[in-house]
């Protein structure tokens, strides 16, 4: 039916755009300018008074004080990683708003595995319990049901 | 005097609080509709007191009465009628009263509205609403006093925090939050009222689920307002930072709506109890941490917070709700297991249950997220952070997630799905998605966040007008109604359905929107001369003059204001300003926000220098920002439509009706 | 539950399980101070400087070496040092001759500086100027008041982020081998 082939259509589509999208990933990143490097670090480090704004958004001098320290190293020479161990070495890890990579894997951690958890659990019961039938075309299905609900009104009135 | 008068109504709240939970426990055990009733009104002479307190204390702050301690720290003779009002919950002693107010309200009205009906349930949650009300009375007598006296009386007061009267909205956004708030102690007092009585079946899930959505209504409201108020006060342009304030506002609204989801399922299964009654006791538990977490109502001051006398309290708070709830819970917990798992792994049922675990996923790494900083000080000394390019990183792969879900899970039937279904329903769907994405790419927008929820946003959109249509025309077919007509006596006959699909669509709106919005802004800073200007993406703003002049309807306060003209999509004058507070050491920032359906031009006052006149001006677009507004109002109507009895339903269904004096088995302590 | 009564009888730990840690992060993590954030600096050699006076003249850091260091960043603008200026100058009267006070003003001018001096007391130590903030950002310096104690050998013992009181100054310069007087 023409539904199906739009599905099967759909399918290939959402794979090739899949593809198209794994493939931009894997090309290497062409290098940023400057300006979009500073503005990358300045969202990055946190402004020292403040209550959890990065020196790009907040307006204290600190912030300023920080902002200009970045763009002169940057022109310096100095790479991003440089930097941030710059203000690391200064302010402690505190100064980065986002922890190194370790912490930030587990919740995502927690949430794969309560997923598969869920999963297991479903099919565990599925196995223990009286398989539900499976509804074969629901989209009669549905109609039928409004239908019947209809009727039944029509009966009231 | 007025302050004694107060304080007096408080001592008496407790008494008659005291009163009304022995009476529902003594009148819950022997079965006796006079001891009940007693108790009752107990409860509405409760919620009267509260409401004279309330009362007691706007007078006062509206006479500007300083010989009471609050009024004295928190107003001030110049102090605007409104602002003195919404002092109320300017700072923790008017904010436990304000809270006290409504829960009472909340009690009273539960209890007026089922008094003759669930006669087995009233009595415990009755109690449980009268030992929450007494809590909070003691703590308004002992450590949070709001009228305690001054001596001597001062001629003037010190006036609100200036975060608070900077705004309007500092009236709207507190009130919502508390309704949100103290709404969930009604579920939370059903549940506990299920587990001593054993009668966790659907009359129970019905009445929670109820009582948890008008709260959650509040909630997601509050919540929206918060996050307006904090774009049009704060100044950085921002709306949601993660902060730990913000986060504690959030996490019961996810555990809330986790279990909306899932007490359909639980609903129509007969099934979850367990993993219900956790959820209801969770969004409460975590409504108390983020009463007292933004008890200060602006700041979050989590110093030192052991160290003050409310400290003690708020642990007696959670230890109790939480060990209560837990004990009870773990108790019961023979009774309420399952017969038989709930779903095929393909299923509506599935597609809810595994929302539950994306939302609590979600809780979970924003709890992380919070505490993860004073664990890691604990162990290691120094410290870390945990700011929004964390979160972000983290749940927004989450939420886009529970976008598809959204989409998903109505589309699928309950008890199953076939693969010749699933190939039904979702080819086009998918199709518009990929469409959407393509156009997206096409018209030039690149960041991954906002072009995946835009294709997810049409892949779900497109489902759910599928659904109406269909709905519609089988109505148009069967009733011979015109189109409009149809669709209107569809929505309204599934009000329950179709106000979910309303919230959906407003969730969307604002998941859309704030892809756009976080992505897609610019902004630029200089500064200027008179005379000078600023050019970010198609406004030209010129800088015209600086002028200081205290405030008309408040003249302690010192404003100075930089008048720009604009033009670009919009264009006209604004004036932004930095305002001096008699009693805050740094200046305010006013932004100037001039929104449109398109973008937002928000402009701010950085510094200024008196004697050049120069100004420096920070200045952002930010697109759609309005339509995060515009979509959490889409939310609160759906849902509200949601509840809204249907009157033709109302009367099919008979009230189950208990004999009050029905010699029954005796009722389990 | 159809299992046997083991489970029934251990499901009653769940209670504590999830009570106690809760509890502690509650009682643990709401009882701190975030403004206190420890330096990285402490226990590392002060970085080295080049500023100017109010005077115009030039100051290294390098000179300042052999005697136990405060130094006192600071602001005209800014309230709080006002309201620590007397401890300073208290400090200066009874140690001046065992400690060596620098001031580093945090993003302010020499007319503020003197404007600031003339009303709350010059207590005649050195003020420098950091006109760039770069000297600031080296220390860590979050913004003003902020205050190190450096010892003889040229490293950092202590930092005080806030007003500095006396009892404070007191115990930090008997941690470098200060003579401190009773209070």
């Amino acid at each position: 039916m023409i539904r199906r082939t739009i599905f099967t259509i759909a399918v290939v589509a959402l794979l090739a755009l899949a593809a198209v999208v794994v493939v931009d990933l894997l090309r290497p990143a062409p290098p940023l300018a400057l300006a979009q490097q500073a503005a990358q670090l300045e969202s990055e480090l946190r402004c020292p008074d403040c209550q959890g704004l990065s020196v790009a958004e907040s307006h204290t001098t600190s912030a300023a004080a920080i902002r200009d320290e970045v763009a002169r190293q940057l022109q310096a020479g100095q790479t991003p990683d440089q930097v941030r161990a710059f203000f690391v070495a200064r302010y402690g890890e505190w100064i980065l708003l986002e922890p190194s990579s370790p912490w930030f894997w587990i919740p995502i951690g927690v949430i794969v595995l309560g997923a598969a958890g869920f999963v297991a659990w479903l099919r565990a019961g599925r196995a223990r319990s009286t398989p539900i039938p499976a509804a074969t075309d629901t989209v009669d299905a549905d109609a039928a049901r409004q239908r019947i609900r209809d009727e039944v009104e029509a009966l009231d009135a | 005097m007025l302050g004694t008068g107060g304080h007096v109504a408080i001592v008496v709240g407790l008494a008659t609080s005291v009163f009304a939970a022995f009476a529902f426990v003594a009148g819950g055990r022997r079965r006796d509709p006079t001891l009940l009733a007693s108790a009752r009104r107990a409860m509405y002479l409760t919620f009267a007191l509260a409401a004279v307190a309330s009362a007691v204390m706007i007078t006062a702050l509206l006479t500007h009465d300083f010989s009471i301690l609050y009024v004295a720290r928190n107003n001030a003779t110049t102090t605007p009628p409104f602002f003195s009002v919404i002092s109320l919950w300017a700072a923790l002693e008017g904010s436990i009263l304000f809270w006290t107010l409504l829960l009472t309200g909340y009690a009273a009205l539960v209890l007026y509205r089922y008094r003759d009906r669930h006669a087995a349930l009233m009595p415990w949650a009755g109690a449980t609403l009268a030992l929450i009300a007494i809590f909070f009375f003691a703590v308004m007598i002992w450590p949070g006093n709001p009228f305690i006296r001054t001596t001597p009386v001062g001629t003037e007061g010190a006036g609100p925090n200036a975060l608070l009267q900077n705004h309007p909205f500092m009236g709207l956004h507190p009130p919502l939050l508390y309704l949100g708030y103290t709404g969930m102690a009604v579920p939370f007092a059903f549940g506990m009222a299920a587990l001593i009585t054993r009668r966790t079946d659907e009359e129970w899930l019905a009445i929670v689920r109820r009582w948890t959505i008008v709260p959650w209504i509040f909630l997601t409201l509050g919540i929206t307002a918060g996050a307006w108020w904090s774009y049009e006060v704060l100044g950085w342009g921002g709306y949601w930072a993660w902060d730990p304030v913000e986060n504690a506002a959030l996490l019961p609204w996810l555990t809330a709506t986790a279990f909306i989801h899932s007490s359909m399922v639980a609903e129509r299964r007969g099934a979850l109890k367990i993993w219900s009654s956790a959820l209801i006791l969770a969004t409460f538990v975590l409504t108390i941490v983020g009463t007292f977490l933004t008890r200060s109502g602006v700041v979050a001051s989590v110093h030192s917070f052991t160290q003050s006398a409310i400290g003690p309290w708020f642990l007696a708070a959670v230890i109790l709700s939480l060990g209560g709830g837990l004990t009870l819970l773990v108790w019961r917990l023979p009774d309420l297991g399952d017969r038989e798992r709930p779903a095929a792994t393909v299923s509506r049922e599935s597609a809810f249950l595994f929302n539950n675990v994306l939302f609590l996923g979600i809780t979970f790494a924003v709890l992380f997220g919070t505490l993860l900083p004073l664990i890691v000080e604990l162990f290691n000394g120094g410290t870390i952070s945990v700011g929004a390019p964390w979160f972000n990183r983290v749940n927004a792969p989450i939420f886009l997630a529970l976008v598809f879900l959204m989409g998903v899970g109505p589309a699928l039937p309950w008890g199953g799905a076939s693969w010749g279904s699933i190939q039904e329903r979702f080819g086009i769907p998918i199709l518009s998605g990929i469409a959407a994405v393509v156009v997206a790419l096409a018209a030039g927008l690149r960041d991954p966040a906002p072009v995946a929820t835009i294709g997810l946003a049409v892949f779900v959109a497109v489902i759910m007008g599928d659904e109406l249509v269909r709905g519609t025309r089988s109505r148009q077919r069967s009733r011979q109604e015109a189109a409009p007509l149809a669709l209107v006596r569809l929505a309204t006959r599934n009000r329950r359905r179709y106000g979910g699909y309303a919230v959906h669509a407003g969730i969307l709106v604002m998941a859309v929107a704030i892809a756009i919005s976080a992505t897609q802004g610019s902004q630029a800073s200089a500064t200027l001369a008179p005379g000078g200007s600023l050019s970010v993406r198609g406004y030209t703003l010129t800088y015209t003059d600086l002028t200081t002049a205290p405030l008309a309807d408040d003249p302690r306060v010192v404003e100075t204001r930089a008048s720009i003209s604009y033009t670009g999509p919009q264009s006209g004058t604004l004036a932004t300003a930095l305002r001096d507070y008699p009693n805050s050491d740094t200046l305010i920032a006013t932004p100037a926000v001039r929104s449109s359906l398109g973008e937002d031009l928000y402009v701010t006052l950085i510094g200024y220098d008196a004697g050049s006149q120069q100004a420096t001006i920070r200045v952002f677009v930010n697109p759609g920002v309005v339509w995060i507004w515009l979509g959490g109002g889409i939310v609160g109507l759906g849902a509200l439509f949601a509840i809204w009895p249907d009157r033709r339903r109302a009367m099919a269904t008979v009230p189950a009706e208990e004999p009050a004096a029905a010699p029954s088995a005796p009722v389990e302590a | 539950m159809a299992n046997g009564s083991v489970w029934l009888r251990l499901r009653w730990l769940i209670v504590p399980v999830v009570l106690v840690p809760v509890v502690a992060v509650l009682f643990i993590g709401f009882g701190r101070d975030p403004s206190v954030i420890p330096s990285p600096l402490i226990g590392k050699p002060m970085p080295p400087f080049e500023l100017a006076t109010l005077d115009g003249a030039s100051l290294r850091s390098e000179d300042l070496a052999g005697k136990p260091l405060v130094v006192n960043f600071w602001a005209s603008w800014c309230p709080p040092c006002a309201e620590e200026h007397p401890v300073l100058l208290d400090l200066a009267q009874r140690y001046g001759d065992q400690v060596t006070i620098v001031g580093i003003l945090y993003n302010d001018d020499a007319e503020g500086a003197a404007r600031f001096l003339t009303r709350y007391g010059d207590g005649g130590w050195v003020d420098l100027l950091d006109p760039t903030g770069t000297t600031a950002v080296d220390f860590g310096v979050t913004g003003p008041p902020e205050t190190f104690f450096v010892d003889a050998s040229g490293v950092v013992r202590g930092k005080q982020i806030g007003p500095v009181t006396s009892d404070l100054v007191a115990a930090q310069l008997a941690a470098m081998g200060v003579q401190v007087a009773a209070q």
